[in-house]
């Protein structure tokens, strides 16, 4: 899944409950990952600004010192991805957790696959953002395929009809024809077209995707199509009727 | 929301108590002025003449000095006053029509001088003066014939009842009356005020369905639109309260149902996988009862308008049933959308879908088999009401209502497992906090779930 890095990704857990803790340490060790596991919002805080790591996962009611405290304090030194994960599922957490600068916020309780998911998609981010220049590779030669990506109109045509699309279905489109006929997860997506974690009710991405399918019918275009793939994400892939 | 009453006007309103106050201290303030300008004459008037006996003591005395002039002129009239001088300690004279003394005594200069300002029996006697005035009595028979003059007796000079009155007048009566005003003002302040703290005093002791009397309600004054705010305040808080107890009434009790289960599975043989498989399946309801409820507390307790845009219904509508199909393996014809690509509506994206979905499953969930489950809808004004339409068995009228509150299942006439009953009481909320609205009826082939949206442009 990560290419990119050929040393194992270094985790740093800041989370209190024992058992959850221990849990989490001996998983994401088994998924191979470098994990250093705190249980202190200070010890936290003090280690991610002395080591290296490529990701932070923190608790929100930690001792020592709040999360979201930790979060503020960690944002006026460090750029390093933060996931929150909290048992306060209230809206409010999440929108103060984002405010303050959290790249993802995940809802206690959750599973160990959606937290890898999770991970792998701000390490995939971070591995792409980090990349000299994006990779210019046409998956889809526009000849074959029909369809011409406009970065300046940021918009896609067949032919002369243009089909309207807005930025981040631009974006969105872009991002799946780049990486066409591998499954991307909605985690990654969230982070890398819109730009934010993604939560269980945001429908957002949903919505692109549904409106990228209604232009690229009305323009005609039927040689690829985004396809679902449920639990999972979604792929731009051949369609099977042209 | 709408009950709060307009806030702070610059004029007081027409049923103020500004112009009640207004009124009582203007017109108490005139009565009072009035009443001591008035009382304080009349009084003045009433003490400053000469009393009854007064009179009839001079009057004697004119009609004595008359009859010695009579019997014997000049020498009489010395007589008469040689007695007098022992009887009033004052000036006495008696004159003639020429202001000229009837006795043998001459009038020295001053004394004729004071004869030219002489004072009626009948005439005020001013009581700032402490000289005595002179008084002038005709003779009673034949007044052209002379006048007895004398200095008005010490004891017969008016006044000594004057401070008195002055006391009772300018301070008694005024002091009275403003315990009288500052008794009316209290009861039209200070009473309502204590109404409302007997009320406070109530919901501290839990007393939430303490309300105020209607006497107090039906003012119109500020008094009046605080005790109705209170009211208000006191409904909202008591609805709230008691509805808070019953989610967790409800939630408590939905939980006990997968608990129960998980406990039996513990106990029973079963082995290892099974088990498992079992846990998971009872842990996803229950976290799903559990988020669902957060949700539903969360839309509750916003009140501020959610950020709304611009969303196309067909688009949503895909997106969503695409969801539908994965879940109960329907077809895309037997979800069709009728309502064209012209119809946008503005709203909140992600409570408005999962609003749409909750209705959406649910009509999947009580359809027949082959059932159709379609959206539809006209523009009305600046709105887009919406309707989405199964054919299950419909619901019974008098429960078209219910099944918007939250863990309410209605049960044998519907086919289907039912989630938590929760569904429709989010959506209801999450339309409501969009300036939307959702309602139910019976369309003769089943349910129809009625949606009102703020009409959107398209992007």
């Amino acid at each position: 899944m990560n290419p990119v890095a050929v040393s194992p990704s270094r985790l740093l857990t800041i989370e209190d409950d024992p058992v959850l803790g221990a849990y989490l340490h001996e998983q994401l060790g088994r998924c191979g990952f470098d994990v250093i596991w705190c249980q202190n919002g200070l010890e936290g805080l003090a280690r991610a600004r002395q080591e290296h790591f490529d990701v932070v996962l923190m608790d929100i009611l930690l001792p020592g010192m709040n999360g979201l405290q930790v979060l503020t304090q960690l944002r006026q030194t460090h750029a390093l991805p933060v996931i929150l994960m909290s048992a306060l599922g209230a809206e409010a957490d999440r929108i103060s957790g984002f405010q303050l600068g959290a790249d993802d916020y995940l809802p206690k309780p959750f599973s160990m696959a959606e937290l890898r998911v999770r991970i792998q998609a701000i390490l995939r981010r971070v591995a792409l953002d980090r990349m000299p220049g994006a990779p210019t590779v046409q998956e889809l030669p526009p000849a074959e395929s029909g369809l011409l990506f406009d970065d300046e109109a940021c918009d896609v045509r067949r032919g002369e009809q243009w089909a309207g699309l807005t930025r981040s279905e631009f974006r969105l489109l872009d991002t799946l024809q780049r990486n066409a006929d591998e499954v991307l997860s909605k985690a990654f997506l969230y982070q890398q077209v819109l730009q934010r974690g993604y939560a269980a009710h945001d429908r957002s991405l949903d919505m692109h995707i549904s409106q990228i399918r209604r232009k690229l019918k009305t323009i005609g275009y039927y040689q690829h199509e985004v396809r679902t793939v449920w639990g999972k994400g979604y792929v731009l892939s051949a369609s099977d009727a042209p | 929301m709408s009950l709060v009453p307009a806030m702070p006007r610059k004029v007081p309103g027409k049923n103020s108590v500004f112009w009640k106050l207004a009124c009582l201290l203007v017109v108490f303030c005139l009565l009072m002025i009035w009443l001591s300008w008035s009382w304080g004459r009349y009084m003045d008037k009433r003490t400053g003449f000469l009393s009854e006996q007064a009179h009839g003591t001079l009057v004697r005395y004119a009609g004595e000095a008359e009859r010695a002039w009579e019997s014997a002129q000049q020498a009489g009239v010395d007589q008469w006053l040689q007695g007098m001088g022992h009887r009033e300690p004052g000036w006495v004279g008696v004159i003639g029509q020429d202001l000229q003394s009837l006795s043998s005594y001459p009038l020295s200069d001053r004394e004729s001088e004071r004869l030219t300002f002489l004072r009626g029996l009948d005439w005020p006697i001013s009581h700032i003066k402490t000289a005595r005035p002179w008084i002038k009595v005709p003779f009673p028979r034949d007044p052209s014939a002379g006048s007895l003059v004398i200095e008005l007796p010490q004891r017969f000079m008016p006044g000594r009842s004057q401070v008195i009155w002055r006391i009772v007048t300018n301070g008694v009566i005024p002091g009275l009356l403003t315990l009288l005003l500052c008794v009316g003002l209290y009861r039209v302040l200070i009473v309502p005020l204590n109404h409302l703290r007997e009320q406070a005093n109530a919901w501290r002791a839990d007393q939430l369905g303490a309300r105020l009397s209607s006497q107090i309600t039906s003012r119109q004054d500020e008094l009046g639109e605080l005790a109705r705010a209170f009211d208000q305040m006191s409904e909202r808080l008591q609805s709230t309260v008691s509805q808070q107890q019953q989610l967790l009434r409800d939630l408590s009790h939905e939980l006990r149902t997968p608990l129960s289960r998980l406990r039996v599975a513990c106990d029973s043989e079963q082995g290892g996988e099974a088990l498992r498989e079992r846990l998971g399946r009872e842990v996803d309801g229950m976290q799903r009862l559990v988020e669902d409820t957060l949700q539903l507390a969360w839309l509750d307790a916003e009140r501020g308008p959610l950020p709304v845009e611009d969303i196309q219904v067909q688009a949503l509508w895909e997106m969503l049933t695409e969801n539908a199909r994965f879940e109960s393996g329907w077809p895309q014809s037997r979800l069709p959308c009728l309502v064209d690509e012209h119809c946008w509506v503005r709203g909140h994206l992600n409570s408005l879908a999962q609003a749409m979905e909750n209705i959406l499953r649910n009509a999947i969930r009580h359809s027949p088999p082959e059932g159709i489950v379609s959206l539809d809808g006209r523009r009305e004004g600046n709105m887009w009401h919406l309707w989405l339409d199964d054919q299950g068995a419909g619901v019974a009228p008098e429960e078209l209502e219910r099944i918007f509150a939250p863990f309410t299942r209605l049960d044998g006439s519907r086919p289907g497992d039912g989630g938590f009953g929760l569904g429709l009481s989010i959506a209801r909320n999450a339309l409501r906090l969009q300036g939307g609205s959702l309602w139910a009826e019976n369309h003769g082939g089943g349910l129809r779930v009625h949606v009102r949206l703020l009409a959107g442009h398209a992007a």
